[in-house]
């Protein structure tokens, strides 16, 4: 397959990148593992005659913390997040959800912002970033916005990005004591799999009530973007910490909080089924780490 | 435009002008003449054009050579010496590894650097290695055995 022909930039610094972006305005695509755009460019899907790589910019590939927050740049990759002790540590649902994306060689070249930018329903880390409460980095020639990041996808391979805009990263709260979170991904093969359904939980218990204190949902593949199951989350806030709490969570989700389509990956009816049972487990598995 | 990178493969140096939307894997086999790397879906979901990239394993199908300028880059080219064949592919050989050998060298590629990374895999770590390879002769248990007996 041939990639058509196109004038490739590297730029070093964000300004630079800014002024590319704003010079070049629609016809020039942001870029940075490759592993979207390029197969993209190969099936003509997307026309474009820039690209603009991001990965000589350093700064875009650190995941970095300071005080209450952890920033993880756009360019950092699956391995390099899967590979992270503060990842690992803080944040394992985003490791899960690095960890089940693709295969290992496109891992090594995917990044988070990527995935993001390339807004597919079904996309891996997405969910992971919104149990967290992510919000969304932006920067243009103009200057920075921050967005909570379930109001960045606005359809299938649609975001809120504006032409001159650069997604920089996410800045994610440190998680609080007494929570757990958990991502869980449901294909029919281990790797190299669109999701079926893809299912992040996060909650906060109070360990002297056992009451949950604060829940955050997000389903994936069931939606023209990942959504917050917010009719499942306020379910919880209040209850005690239990199965059958997961299990009406599971219920409330899967009957009030997607809407999802027939396709040869799956019919609607078993993608809201495994909602209800993925939305428990993952609640059940995320309140074991909270304890 | 071409644009002049300088990069190196299987420790040789290379200078070369390459034209933006030239994939590292055409630049490889088109103008280097390196042949072992194949390519079969070239769009990173086969990963029979598996070749090293910087210590990490990547589809180079899916990367530009522009992006390869100053990269170290390993080729199943690079893997035997004077002396023979790489203790990798003498266990491919040996245990019947190979069929009709198209994904053998980006497997090998893939094994290589899981056991630089980790020489002493399990069974499952083996799997999810060579997950991103696809062989379709299917002949992935003798591919497996290969691998686990290379474990140090």
């Amino acid at each position: 397959m041939l990639l058509p022909e196109f004038e490739f930039y590297e730029p070093a610094s964000m300004e630079d990148a800014l002024n590319l972006k704003h010079n070049h305005g629609e016809n020039a695509r942001i870029m940075a593992g490759g592993t979207d755009v390029l197969v993209l460019l190969k099936k003509k899907v997307i026309v474009t005659d820039t690209i603009i790589s991001l990965l000589k910019i350093k700064d875009l590939s650190t995941i970095t913390k300071a005080d209450e927050y952890v920033t993880i740049g756009a360019c950092a990759t699956m391995t390099q997040l899967s590979e992270n002790p503060l990842i690992q540590e803080k944040f394992s649902a985003i490791k899960t959800a690095c960890d089940s994306l693709g295969t290992h060689l496109i891992r090594n070249r995917a990044t988070i912002g990527g995935n993001c930018c390339n807004a597919s329903p079904a996309g891996d880390t997405m969910p992971a970033l919104m149990i967290y409460d992510a919000k969304v980095l932006i920067e243009s020639r103009e200057g920075k916005r921050k967005i909570p990041i379930h109001e960045f996808f606005k359809g299938p391979g649609k975001t809120d990005l504006d032409v001159d805009e650069i997604l920089t990263g996410f800045e994610l709260p440190i998680p609080p004591e007494n929570s757990g979170a958990h991502y869980i991904q449901l294909g029919k093969r281990k790797s190299s799999e669109i999701n079926v359904v893809n299912v992040g939980s996060s909650l906060q218990y109070d360990p002297d009530t056992d009451k949950i204190i604060d829940a955050r949902i997000a389903l994936g593949s069931v939606a023209a973007t990942p959504v917050r199951a917010e009719n499942a989350e306020n379910s919880l806030i209040g209850k005690n910490a239990s199965e059958d709490a997961f299990f009406l969570a599971g219920e409330t989700a899967r009957k009030n909080d997607c809407k999802p389509i027939d396709d040869f990956r799956g019919s609607a009816s078993y993608r809201q089924a495994m909602i209800g049972v993925l939305t428990k487990r993952t609640l059940q598995t995320a309140f074991e780490q909270a304890k | 435009m071409k644009k002049i990178i300088n990069l190196t493969i299987n420790e040789q140096a290379y200078e070369i002008a390459v034209e933006s939307n030239k994939t590292l894997a055409d630049l490889l086999r088109y103008d280097l003449n390196l042949t072992g790397t194949k390519k079969g879906c070239d769009t990173g979901d086969c990963g029979a054009c598996t070749v090293i990239l910087d210590g990490d394993a990547v589809n180079s199908c899916l990367v530009l050579a522009v992006q390869a300028d100053g990269a170290v880059v390993e080729t199943i080219e690079g893997l035997a010496t004077d002396k023979g064949l790489h203790p990798i592919q003498e266990a491919f050989v040996k245990t019947g590894a190979i069929q009709c050998g198209f994904c053998t060298p980006g497997m090998i590629m893939s094994t290589k650097n899981m056991l630089d990374k980790n020489p002493n895999p399990t069974e499952e770590e083996i799997r999810q290695g060579i997950s991103g390879n696809l062989c379709r002769c299917t002949g992935y248990q003798k591919i497996f055995e290969a691998i686990d007996c290379q474990k140090s």
